[in-house]
């Protein structure tokens, strides 16, 4: 099956120039996990999740902490972000990403969106986002194929 | 690409209950739930005669999500910005027994500054690869009232044609920019430049009128099942009869849904007016909204009259 068929045709997106503190806003008003960076034509140039924005308000040394319990409140965290609120999401989207056609089975894509790790990536269509895929959403085709009565 | 934009959508809630009266205590019959706003019912017939579009505006809190996953379902593309409150819900009860139909409209959400611009933004964005820009409804609290007058100028500017669905002082402010279409519902609008809509005459003087400004199809309900058209042909009536007619909910919107349709495939004009009421009609056989398909729209044109009136 074409990743057309399951894919979301939704738009949202986020400029480069959108602050990370906007781009919160926007993730959590739309309940998503992340959303891609657009140029003024609607190509994509990036993608922003939760994940990097977290990563970016974390202290520089806490990848070396083998255990971050003893850390008594997110205090640190809270300053960091508020500080970075400001920024332009472009300072800490990813560039590299992950895109598919509209083409694509969607066994293809389930394949590369476990490989990367990712939750969500864009569609697009000559460079231009027209829709995203979730792996939740694949997830669900998946299992409802399995009792559909062609494969029985 | 069609873009529709219903700034202040709605849920739709059509409750059937018998013998309804204010006061009393009701057993609901029958239930039905749709997404609403007139961009959104046109984005839904469209796709239903297999034109694809992208649906933009505000949506809020559940009743939002409840619309665009609706939406999503029917793969159609959506940009909408989500904000805070809820999108309204427009409670229906209909009375099958008195043929009574009560009405309850709610506001929606305040939209404030930044998210204007947001919508901005977006809405500009999208104008680059857009044919076609339909603009329908009402406005939700804290949209300035000549908001259309702002994305039709856009539009313009990029020559994309632009079609507007709404009433009050939001549509008249809006026919001052020019827009290429404007359906005007003679229902919410009693007078039109001191000119009262209440004859035929007076009707075609109105269209005729908002033809002037700039507007190339002034489309003008008349009655409870015609339209008045005023084009640079002339000036059209098309009506149909009663018989079959389940629910008018909706038609508007199927009358327009249809008329694009036949602009992308070229109709000649009596075409496209004839298959836009068949499009309305086939809408108001049946209490769902929408039209089942093109096919069915097709078994409806030998109902509509069709005649020039100038």
């Amino acid at each position: 099956m074409r990743i057309c068929e399951v894919m979301d045709r939704d738009l949202t997106a986020l400029s480069a120039e959108t602050t990370l503190s906007e781009a919160i806003e926007i993730l959590t008003r739309h309940r998503v996990s992340g959303l891609p960076v657009v140029d003024g034509a609607g190509r994509v140039v990036g993608f922003v999740s939760e994940k990097d924005i977290v990563k970016a308000a974390l202290p520089g040394y806490f990848d070396y902490l083998q255990d971050p319990s003893f850390i008594p409140d997110y205090g640190q965290f809270q300053k960091r972000l508020k500080k970075i609120g400001k920024d332009p999401v472009s300072k800490i989207m990813a560039k590299e990403i992950v895109s598919f056609s509209e083409e694509d089975s969607d066994f293809y894509v389930a394949i590369t969106l476990i490989r990367n790790h990712l939750k969500r990536a864009p569609v697009v269509r000559d460079g231009i986002l027209v829709g995203v895929v979730n792996r939740a959403d694949l997830l669900e085709r998946i299992m409802l194929e399995e009792e559909s009565p062609s494969f029985a | 690409m069609i873009v529709t934009v219903t700034l202040n959508p709605a849920i739709d809630e059509e409750y059937v209950v018998p013998e309804f009266r204010p006061g009393g205590w009701f057993r609901v019959s029958r239930v039905q739930r749709s997404p609403g706003g007139k961009g959104i019912n046109v984005s839904l017939i469209l796709k239903q005669l297999g034109v694809e579009t992208a649906a933009m505006g505000f949506l809020a809190g559940f009743s939002g999500e409840y619309v665009r996953d609706v939406l999503r379902k029917a793969q159609i593309t959506t940009n909408f910005l989500h904000v805070r409150g809820e999108t309204r819900t427009n409670v229906y009860i209909v009375d099958e027994v008195g043929k009574v139909e009560t009405g309850l409209a709610e506001l929606g959400p305040y939209i404030s500054e930044d998210e204007i611009a947001r919508f901005l933004s977006n809405y500009e964005r999208i104008l680059k690869r857009t044919e076609l820009v339909v603009l329908g409804g009402s406005l939700p609290p804290g949209v300035p009232q000549d908001f259309y007058c702002e994305l039709i100028r856009l539009a313009k500017q990029r020559e994309i044609p632009t079609l507007i669905d709404a009433a009050g002082a939001p549509l008249l402010a809006a026919l001052d920019e020019g827009p290429t279409y404007a359906k005007v519902d003679q229902r919410f609008m009693a007078t039109y430049e001191g000119v009262a809509l209440n004859s035929l005459d007076n009707l075609i003087e109105a269209v005729q009128r908002v033809h002037s400004h700039g507007v190339e199809w002034v489309i003008a309900s008349y009655r409870t099942y015609g339209n008045v058209f005023c084009t640079h042909e002339g000036v059209f009536l098309a009506e149909f009869d009663r018989k079959g007619i389940v629910s008018m909910f909706g038609s508007g919107e199927a009358l327009i849904a249809g008329l694009i349709l036949g602009g992308q495939e070229r109709m000649e004009t009596k075409d496209r007016i004839v298959f836009g009421m068949a499009a309305a009609l086939e809408n108001a056989l049946h209490v769902e909204k929408g039209i089942r398909d093109r096919a069915a729209v097709e078994r409806q044109i030998p109902r509509i009259r069709f005649e020039r009136l100038l």
